[in-house]
C-alpha cells in the first residue's frame, strides 16, 4: 500500500492505495470523480485525459503514486461555478459531442493544446488531438470547437 | 439556421461537466467484481478446467464455469430472423451457453468468470485458472467455412450454413442476362469491422431474493429490446427484470444484442446474493463485442445496348462469426434485400444469401446493418459498367433512375420506396462539388505528384422499419405539474433529449425547456422500438407530436371548466387556451399545475402509432488524393446532397452525417479486423493495431439537402442516422479507384490501407517503367 497526498480540483486529498492503483482509478473509484473515463487499455483513446501540474496526461497510463504531491484538474474542475470553461462552451456551441464519452478527455486535451499553442492551424489541431479518439462526431465539429475556443480565449 | 436549429443540446451540460452517468459509473453497496477468462484458442474442446488455484487467492469469492451455465437452465440466445429457406426451414440457431461448455469456438469466448472483492483481484485470479484444451481445426473465412471439407463448428448446423435464403425471380434474371448487350460482373468485400463505441461494455447486476427480481445496470440501445432478450435468454420473466439505463457512450448497433456476460452475472448474483459489477477492458471489447459487416458480395448487372439496366443478380456470403446474435442475420439479410434495386429501375432481380458460421467473434448490426453493403455492391457495379461502356458515370445513372412519377415504387424484391428525386439530388450534388471542374484539380494534383480521383454514389436505404408493431409515448405531469415525456427509445449520442423535447414543445407552442424527456425508464408500461435502424425520430419522434396533439384535446375540457366556458368555446394556441373574445385565457402548463398532485394527473396520457419504413437517399461525391510514394490516401473534398425529409434539428442531422461519413472513411481507409487464417487469433485487438478514424481524416463535408417530405409519418422525416455510412463506402472507394485507374488498376477492395495501395501502385507502375526503359 502507498500513501498519497494530492490536490484535485483545488481540494487536498490523502489516500492509502494499492501500489498498482492507476491515477484514473484513484480519481474514479476513490474520489468518485467519474467524469474521467476509461476507453481503452493501450493509451490510445484519451478518454482519461486530465491535467497534472498544468500538463495533459492520460490518467490510465500513470500510477496514482506517481501523482503524489501533484495538482490535478479533472473535467469536474473546469467550470467556475456556473461559468463554463471556454473549451466546454465551445464544445456545446459547435455540437462537438454526441454520446459524450470521449468529451471530457477531448476537452482536457484541447485546453492543454491551446495553452501550448493559443492559435493552432488545422494541421496542428489534428496533430494535437491524435491521442484522442471519438467514434461519433467525425471530429469535424470538434476541430470547429477548438478554433472557437482559441478565439474566445484570446 | 434558426435558433432552435442551433447546437447547445439539452444533454450537453452534464456531459461536458463530467456529470454524465455511464454504465461503469454505477455502483451498489456490497458489490463484488467479475472478470472473465476468455479462451485463447479459436476452436477446441475443453478437456478440463481447474479453478482451485483461483479460489485460493485471497479476496476471490467464487469461480463460475460452463457447468454453472448449464445448471442455471437458461434457454438460448434469441434471434429476430424470420426468413425461411426453400424447404420452409428457419435459421439454425446454435446453442450458446453463457459460459462455454465442452467446446470453444472463437478467441475471446467466455470460459470462466471469477467473482472477487475487487476488480484487480478478479483479474489476477483469472490468470490462475488452468484450462486444458484439445485443439480443433479452425476456419475464419466465411467462404472457406461453406466448403465441403471445412471444419464444422456446431453439429446442429451442417456445413456451417445457418440459412440460405433467396429473393427475386431467378428465371427472369437468367432470361434477361441472355438478352443483354453487356454484362458487368464483380466481387467485392465489405470487411469485418469492430464497432468500437468509446464506452466499453459494462454491467452491474443485483438479484433480490425476496422478489426474485434482477436489477440490471448496463449500456443498451433501449429498454424493451434488451429486457426481451435477457428474458428470452435466461427464462426470467420480463416483469422480474428491472433495467436501469442512463447515458450510453455510443453504440452503432453493437449494443443491440444481449451478451453472455449479462447471463453470467445474473447467475453469480443469484448464487452469491450480492451485486456483481463487470467493466470490459478494450481488449475484451475487441475480442468479444459483436463485430459488424463481414460480407462477401458477388454482383452481376445486365445492360442493353443503350445502357439501360435489364437485370441484376447478387450472391451474398454473410459471416456471422461463431454464434448468431439477435440482430446479425436480420440486419445482414433483410436490410440489403429491401434495397437490391438501389435507386435504379432494374426490372429483374435475384439475390441469394448464405449465412455462415466461422471461428470468429459473432457479428451483429453495425451502423447501416446491411444497407451500406448492398449500396456498395450496386454502386461499384454501376461505376464499373460505366467504365466498361465508356458512358459518363452520372449519365449512366440518369438513364436508369427510378423516375419521379413511378413512386411509390415496388421493387422486384422486398421494398416499396416512398417518393424520392434521385436526379434532383444528383444534379445539385454535381454542381455543389464542381464535378465539371475536376480535370483541372486532377491536373493540379498531378503536378504536386499526387493521384487524384473523383467518385460519386447515388444511394437509397430502407430505414426506421423497427421490430415492434407500434411506438408509444407517455406524457405525464410530475408532483409539481411539470411536463415529462417518456420514450422507450434511448439515445446513445443522437440527442433525443433535445430533439424530442423540441417536437413536443413546438407542437404545444411552449418553450422547449418546459419539456423534459425520460428515456427507457423502468416501470413505464409503454412499448416501442429501441434506438436503432435510424428509427427513433421517425417512430418515437412522430408519436411525440401525436402525443402533444392529444394533450391539447385532453386538456381542453379542463381548460374550459377553468375558464367557465364550454370546450367548444376555447381555442388553443401558443401554449394557452383562450375564449373566442380573447378576454379569458389559461396556460396549458398553469392548468397542469392546478391539478398537480392528483393521482393520476388528469392530463397524463399515452399516445401511439405504427409508423412505416422511410427511404432516405442522396448523392455523395468525394475527391481522394493518393501519394504514390507512400500509398497514403487523403479525402481532398466531400460533398453530400441528401433527402432526409423534414429536418427537425439541423445541427444534429449534420452531426449524424459527419459521424456516418467518418465511419465509412474508417472502413474504407483504415479499419481492418484481421484473424490469422491458421490459428484464428485476432491480430488487430487494440487501438494500436486497429486504425480508428482520427481528427483530420474527414476535414469538411459540404452539406446540401434536397428533401421530399415523407408521407409515412406526421413529421415528414426520414431516418438519417445511417445515411452517411451507406453513401460513403462506394463514394470513397470509387474516388480512389478513379485516382489509380490511369495506372491500369481496375479493382480495389477495402480497406485501402497505405501499404495495400502502395503495393498496388508499385506493381502497376513496374510494367510501365519497364516499357519506358
Amino acid at each position: 500500500m502507498t500513501k498519497i497526498e494530492l490536490t484535485v480540483n483545488g481540494t487536498r486529498h490523502a489516500r492509502e492505495v494499492e501500489d498498482r492503483t492507476l491515477l484514473v482509478d484513484l480519481l474514479r473509484d476513490h474520489l468518485g470523480l467519474t467524469g474521467t473515463h476509461v476507453g481503452c487499455d493501450t493509451s490510445q483513446c484519451g478518454c482519461c485525459t486530465v491535467h497534472l501540474d498544468g500538463r495533459a496526461v492520460k490518467s490510465c497510463t500513470m500510477l496514482a503514486a506517481q501523482a503524489d504531491g501533484a495538482s490535478i484538474v479533472t473535467i469536474e474542475g473546469m467550470a467556475k461555478g456556473d461559468k463554463l470553461h471556454p473549451v466546454q462552451q465551445a464544445f456545446t456551441d459547435c455540437h462537438a459531442l454526441q454520446c459524450g464519452f470521449c468529451t471530457p478527455g477531448m476537452i482536457m486535451a484541447t485546453a492543454a493544446l491551446l495553452k501550448d499553442n493559443p492559435n493552432p492551424t488545422d494541421e496542428e489541431i489534428y496533430h494535437g488531438l491524435e491521442g484522442n479518439l471519438c467514434r461519433c462526431t467525425g471530429y469535424i465539429n470538434i476541430v470547429k470547437a477548438v478554433k472557437q475556443a482559441a478565439q474566445t480565449m484570446k | 439556421m434558426s435558433e432552435k436549429h442551433a447546437a447547445n443540446r439539452r444533454e450537453d451540460l452534464r456531459l461536458i461537466t463530467g456529470r454524465g452517468r455511464y454504465s461503469s459509473d454505477n455502483n451498489l453497496p456490497g458489490q463484488l467484481h467479475a472478470s472473465f477468462l476468455r479462451c485463447d484458442c479459436a476452436h477446441a474442446e475443453i478437456v478440463a478446467i481447474d479453478t482451485a488455484p483461483a479460489l485460493k487467492r485471497p479476496g476471490v469469492v467464487a469461480v463460475f464455469t460452463g457447468e454453472d451455465a448449464i445448471a442455471a437452465g437458461y434457454k438460448n440466445f434469441p434471434n429476430l430472423m424470420t426468413f425461411t429457406n426453400k424447404a420452409g426451414a428457419g435459421i439454425l440457431q446454435p446453442e450458446r451457453p453463457v459460459l462455454a461448455h465442452g467446446r470453444v469456438r472463437f478467441v475471446g469466448e467466455t470460459v470462466a468468470m471469477v467473482v472477487a472483492e475487487s476488480a484487480a483481484i478478479a483479474q489476477d485470479a483469472v490468470a490462475d485458472i488452468r484450462v486444458e484444451y484439445r485443439d480443433l481445426p479452425t476456419v475464419v473465412d466465411a467462404e472457406d467455412a461453406l466448403k465441403p471439407a471445412a471444419p464444422l463448428l456446431h453439429t446442429s448446423v451442417p456445413g456451417n450454413l445457418t440459412l440460405e435464403w433467396d429473393t427475386g425471380d431467378a428465371a427472369a434474371v437468367a432470361q434477361a442476362f441472355k438478352q443483354a448487350a453487356h454484362v458487368t460482373k464483380l466481387k467485392v468485400v465489405s470487411p469485418r469491422v469492430v464497432p468500437s463505441p468509446m464506452e466499453p461494455r459494462a454491467a452491474l447486476i443485483s438479484y433480490e431474493a425476496a422478489s426474485g427480481c434482477y436489477d440490471v445496470y448496463t449500456n443498451s440501445q433501449g429498454i424493451g429490446m434488451l429486457r426481451w432478450q435477457i428474458s428470452a435468454l435466461t427464462g426470467v420473466p420480463e416483469d422480474k427484470l428491472r433495467l436501469h439505463l442512463h447515458d450510453v457512450g455510443g453504440s452503432f448497433g453493437q449494443r443491440s444484442a444481449v451478451y453472455p456476460e449479462h447471463g453470467a452475472l445474473m447467475i453469480a448474483s443469484k448464487k452469491l446474493g450480492r451485486p456483481i459489477k463487470w467493466v470490459a477492458t478494450r481488449s475484451e471489447c475487441f475480442l468479444s463485442d459483436s463485430h459488424g459487416r463481414g460480407i462477401v458480395m458477388g454482383g452481376e448487372l445486365a445492360l442493353d445496348r443503350d445502357g439501360k439496366f435489364l437485370a441484376a443478380r447478387y450472391d451474398f456470403v454473410v459471416d456471422m462469426g461463431a454464434y448468431l446474435t439477435t440482430t446479425g442475420p436480420a440486419s445482414h439479410v433483410r436490410n440489403p434485400a429491401i434495397c437490391t434495386t438501389g435507386v435504379y429501375k432494374i426490372p429483374a432481380l435475384y439475390a441469394n444469401f448464405r449465412v455462415a458460421l466461422t471461428n470468429t467473434a459473432p457479428i451483429a448490426a453495425y451502423r447501416g446493418a446491411g444497407r451500406p453493403d448492398i449500396a456498395y455492391v450496386i454502386e461499384r457495379l454501376v461505376d464499373q459498367a460505366a467504365c466498361e461502356l465508356k458512358i459518363d458515370r452520372a449519365e449512366l445513372r440518369r438513364r436508369n433512375f427510378i423516375p419521379l412519377d413511378a413512386f411509390p415504387y415496388k421493387t422486384p424484391t422486398l421494398g416499396t420506396y416512398e417518393a424520392s428525386d434521385f436526379n434532383g439530388c444528383l444534379t445539385k450534388a454535381l454542381k455543389a462539388a464542381d464535378w465539371d471542374g475536376f480535370p483541372q484539380r486532377r491536373e493540379a494534383a498531378r503536378k504536386r505528384g499526387k493521384l487524384r480521383g473523383i467518385g460519386l454514389s447515388t444511394v437509397i436505404e430502407g430505414t426506421a422499419a423497427g421490430f415492434q408493431p407500434k411506438d408509444q409515448i407517455a406524457i405525464e405531469f410530475d408532483a409539481d405539474g411539470r411536463l415529462e415525456v417518456f420514450t422507450v427509445a434511448l439515445s446513445q449520442g443522437q440527442g433525443h433529449e433535445t430533439t424530442f423535447a423540441q417536437i413536443v414543445a413546438d407542437t404545444l407552442g411552449i418553450a422547449a425547456e418546459s419539456v423534459t424527456l425520460r428515456q427507457s425508464v423502468h416501470g413505464k408500461n409503454i412499448v416501442g422500438n429501441h434506438t436503432g435502424g435510424s428509427r427513433s425520430l421517425v417512430g418515437a419522434g412522430s408519436v411525440c407530436k401525436i402525443a402533444a396533439q392529444k394533450l391539447i384535446e385532453q386538456a381542453r375540457p379542463l381548460a374550459a371548466e377553468a375558464l367557465e366556458l364550454e370546450p367548444s368555446q376555447v381555442d388553443y394556441a401558443n401554449g394557452a387556451y383562450r375564449s373566442r373574445d380573447g378576454a379569458k385565457s389559461i396556460d396549458l402548463l398553469e392548468l397542469a399545475k392546478q391539478h398537480a398532485g392528483a393521482s393520476p394527473h388528469p392530463l397524463n396520457l399515452i399516445a401511439e402509432a405504427s409508423v412505416a419504413a422511410t427511404f432516405p437517399n442522396g448523392c455523395h461525391i468525394a475527391e481522394v488524393e493518393i501519394d504514390p510514394e507512400t500509398g497514403v490516401s487523403e479525402i481532398a473534398a466531400y460533398t453530400a446532397c441528401d433527402d432526409c425529409g423534414t429536418v427537425i434539428n439541423h445541427a444534429i442531422v449534420e452531426g449524424q452525417m459527419h459521424g456516418g461519413v467518418a465511419m465509412g472513411a474508417g472502413q474504407v481507409f483504415g479499419e481492418q479486423t484481421v484473424y490469422d487464417k491458421s490459428s484464428g487469433q485476432l491480430l488487430s485487438g487494440s487501438f494500436s493495431d486497429y486504425a480508428m478514424p482520427r481528427a483530420g481524416w474527414v476535414r469538411d463535408i459540404h452539406m446540401n439537402d434536397h428533401p421530399l417530405i415523407s408521407k409515412v409519418n406526421v413529421l415528414g422525416a426520414k431516418g438519417v442516422g445511417e445515411s452517411g455510412c451507406t453513401a460513403s463506402l462506394s463514394t470513397l472507394v470509387t474516388a480512389a479507384l478513379d485516382a489509380v485507374r490511369p495506372l491500369g488498376i481496375e479493382h480495389l477492395d477495402m480497406p485501402l490501407t497505405a501499404s495495400r495501395m502502395w503495393q498496388m501502385i508499385q506493381q502497376a507502375q513496374q510494367p510501365q517503367q519497364a516499357k519506358a526503359k
